[in-house]
């Protein structure tokens, strides 16, 4: 049966090359999930030396397991990873069936599956992986997902039946998730990054009360949002000791970056690989589609930072005003992939990070309500486009030939936004 | 210069906007609403402020606000604020409602305003029993009523937004809901009514920013500000609002209505 299963899903993947409908990258796992519910356990079965890395998280996957990947591959190990997005258990079947032989055969060293957060539990009842990477959780997609607490509380009792052989690496810095580590029986490393003392909190925080008790969190240091070195008030629960704060490299800009970067490194060094070759694959680093990547378009250079929730839309705008930004186009869309409520544009900073000198373009299908935004955030100088092409001519239009358009779209807008740029769909 | 001296004549008043909980009940970009009543105090030239009021905050200074605010939370959250409104609190807060105290009731606070909250799993959680209403939830695996949602107010207008709760909402005999349903689900998916109104209270389930979009609204709650606080009917000066015409605009073409 699997084999059936395994060639039909090749002769997916290779008919959706051809016709350009992306790479088919979650059909395949979807018809055969539809036939055979144990597909991923059974093919996981046959490939005993296979392991497998899982990352989790609101932002950072892709960043973190690109990093991964080029680290083991800068080592000689054969390893793939499911397609950027494709993170439901359709598309983990999927990037199985693309990188298996007909028989089921997986010649690789590792695979590393970016996951869902709801899909997490259910992952775990069909593979037992050799790491855990947990990055953070931020509010993202509320009509799909429900709330942040209640993500963590079905991690934890995920977590809790974990075989031994398991272990973790978590953010130390996000309370939620390094609480994850409080009373497991795993091994458990943690990353964190050196924040600064604590003056105003960023409004898009989550999480500020104790994950166990309930309590406030009081905050020595913070690096952004409610990531930082905290404590609870009253309870005893407080940042673990971190295994890794610092790296003598980072191949991308941002303090999320430092985040994924020492959570890759951090793995890396648990698989046994030294700090001399992780920095030399690391010098080689390209970035994912869509985070920070550049492309070339009409001899002038675009910079994509994916932006999907306040968090992630916050860095990115720090980023830009850091590389003082002369135009930007922001785009907004509110299909099943970006979550189909848009409120939590008004949970972004712009009050604090964007000046009236930097022209704005406005797109995508909620482009009014993004222009509203900057209306009430103090802002004049934008224009709102219905087409994303018209967007793009235009905003190039007024960029010199050094200067780049930077675009922070949201997921399913930076697909739209690629497709125009290189002609090509990803998924 | 037309405006120069209606300008000095509106620096005599001056508001004062009470967020209640912003660090617990504020998940769905609740902070959009205090970010449009203020602007649209500061372009008209009317002093405002808004305080923040936090867990342990004084009941006294309920006393100085003109108007006031409350939005959704996760459950953890709701819970802190439960324990936080003391009987004393309770008080407060009622007699600035009962007081026409105009305010803004989302979500979490609306259905924490009426008498309880029945969750999922049946218990019950008492609520302030200032709005005669009740909310079940219908169970768990139940869905969630999630979507966008026009609703026409009792003045013909029509309010847009999104709506994201599992609880149904039931009101009193003598409730007046905020509106009728036009598309989306409303307070429990079945009478048509959404939100509810009660003395210049309004109470909704339509989330987060819900100002921006229907300026008429925003502009509703500071004119009965002005008011309770000076006891006389104040024409606001009108502002341009094209852009927020263009983004209602843009949901009724979604929602396939016309407003």
């Amino acid at each position: 049966m699997n084999l059936l299963l395994i060639l039909s899903g090749k002769i997916v993947i290779f008919i959706s090359k051809i016709l350009n409908l992306g790479n088919g990258s979650t059909w395949p796992g979807h018809i055969a999930l539809n036939i055979d519910k144990n597909f991923i356990k059974n093919i996981i079965e046959k490939n005993k030396d296979l392991k497998i890395i899982l990352i989790a998280g609101t932002n950072g996957k892709t960043t973190t397991g690109k990093l991964i990947q080029t680290i083991l591959e800068g080592s000689g190990k054969r390893v793939f990873q499911n397609t950027a997005g494709a993170n439901l258990l359709n598309g983990v079947v999927s990037s199985l069936t693309k990188f298996s032989s007909i028989s089921g055969k997986i010649n690789f060293d590792y695979a590393i599956f970016e996951i869902d957060e709801n899909t997490l539990p259910l992952i775990l009842k069909n593979i037992k992986p050799e790491i855990i990477i947990l990055i953070n959780l931020f509010r993202d997609q509320l009509d799909r997902y429900g709330e942040v607490n209640a993500i963590s509380k079905k991690w934890k009792d995920a977590l809790a039946s974990l075989g031994s052989k398991t272990s973790l690496i978590l953010n130390s810095d996000d309370p939620q998730i390094a609480y994850l580590g409080d009373a497991i029986k795993n091994e458990v490393k943690y990353f964190g990054v050196k924040g600064r003392k604590l003056q105003n909190t960023e409004h898009a925080s989550d999480s500020t009360y104790c994950p166990k008790c309930g309590n406030k969190l009081s905050y020595r240091t913070i690096t952004f949002s409610h990531l930082g070195d905290w404590k609870c008030s009253k309870g005893e629960l407080k940042r673990p000791k971190t295994d890794l704060e610092n790296f003598e490299f980072y191949p991308l800009p941002g303090l999320y970056n430092k985040y994924n970067t020492n959570a890759a490194v951090l793995t890396a060094r648990e698989l046994g690989i030294s700090n001399e070759k992780i920095k030399k694959a690391l010098t080689s680093f390209q970035p994912a589609f869509g985070r920070q990547e550049i492309i070339k378009y009409k001899n002038k250079k675009i910079q994509i930072f994916l932006s999907k929730n306040p968090a992630s839309f916050n860095q990115s705008l720090n980023i830009i005003t850091e590389l003082k930004a002369t135009h930007l186009l922001i785009i907004l869309n509110d299909r099943i992939p970006d979550g189909r409520d848009v409120s939590w544009i008004w949970d972004v900073d712009f009050e604090k990070y964007l000046e009236n000198s930097t022209e704005i373009s406005v797109a995508g299908d909620r482009a009014c309500d993004m222009a509203l935004r900057l209306k009430y955030a103090g802002m004049d100088n934008f224009k709102t486009y219905e087409s994303l092409k018209i967007a793009v001519t235009e905003a190039l239009k007024g960029a010199h030939d050094n200067e780049i358009l930077y675009t922070l779209p949201t997921y399913s807008a930076m697909l739209d936004l690629r497709k125009i740029l290189t002609g090509k769909s990803i998924l | 210069m037309k405006n120069r001296q209606s300008s000095i004549v509106n620096r005599q008043y001056y508001i004062t906007i009470g967020w209640l909980y912003p660090e617990l009940m504020s998940t769905y970009g609740d902070r959009g609403n205090i970010i449009c009543l203020a602007k649209r105090c500061e372009w008209r030239k009317i002093g405002v402020q808004a305080i923040n009021l936090n867990e342990g905050f004084s009941p006294k200074l309920l006393n100085g606000v003109d108007i006031l605010f409350m939005g959704g939370a996760q459950d953890t959250q709701q819970g802190i604020v439960s324990k936080d409104f003391t009987s004393r609190k309770i008080e407060a807060l009622k007699s600035k409602i009962e007081g026409g105290t105009p305010g803004l009731y989302i979500c979490g606070a609306y259905q924490f305003l009426g008498k309880y909250y029945k969750e999922a799993d049946g218990n019950k959680i008492k609520g302030l029993d200032i709005f005669d209403l009740y909310t079940e939830h219908p169970g768990v695996g139940k869905e969630r009523l999630i979507g966008n949602i026009a609703i026409k107010t009792s003045d013909g207008s029509v309010v847009v937004g999104f709506e994201n709760h599992g609880g149904r909402t039931y009101l009193g005999k003598n409730l007046k809901p905020f509106g009728q349903v036009i598309k989306g689900y409303g307070n429990n998916s079945i009478d048509g009514t959404e939100g509810a109104i009660y003395k210049n209270s309004i109470g909704t389930y339509l989330h987060g920013p819900i100002l921006p979009k229907n300026p008429l609204l925003a502009d509703y709650l500071i004119k009965t500000a002005l008011k309770v606080k000076y006891g006389k009917d104040l024409e606001l000066e009108k502002l341009d609002d094209s852009l927020e015409e263009k983004a209602r605009m843009a949901i009724a073409k979604r929602l396939q209505i016309a407003i």
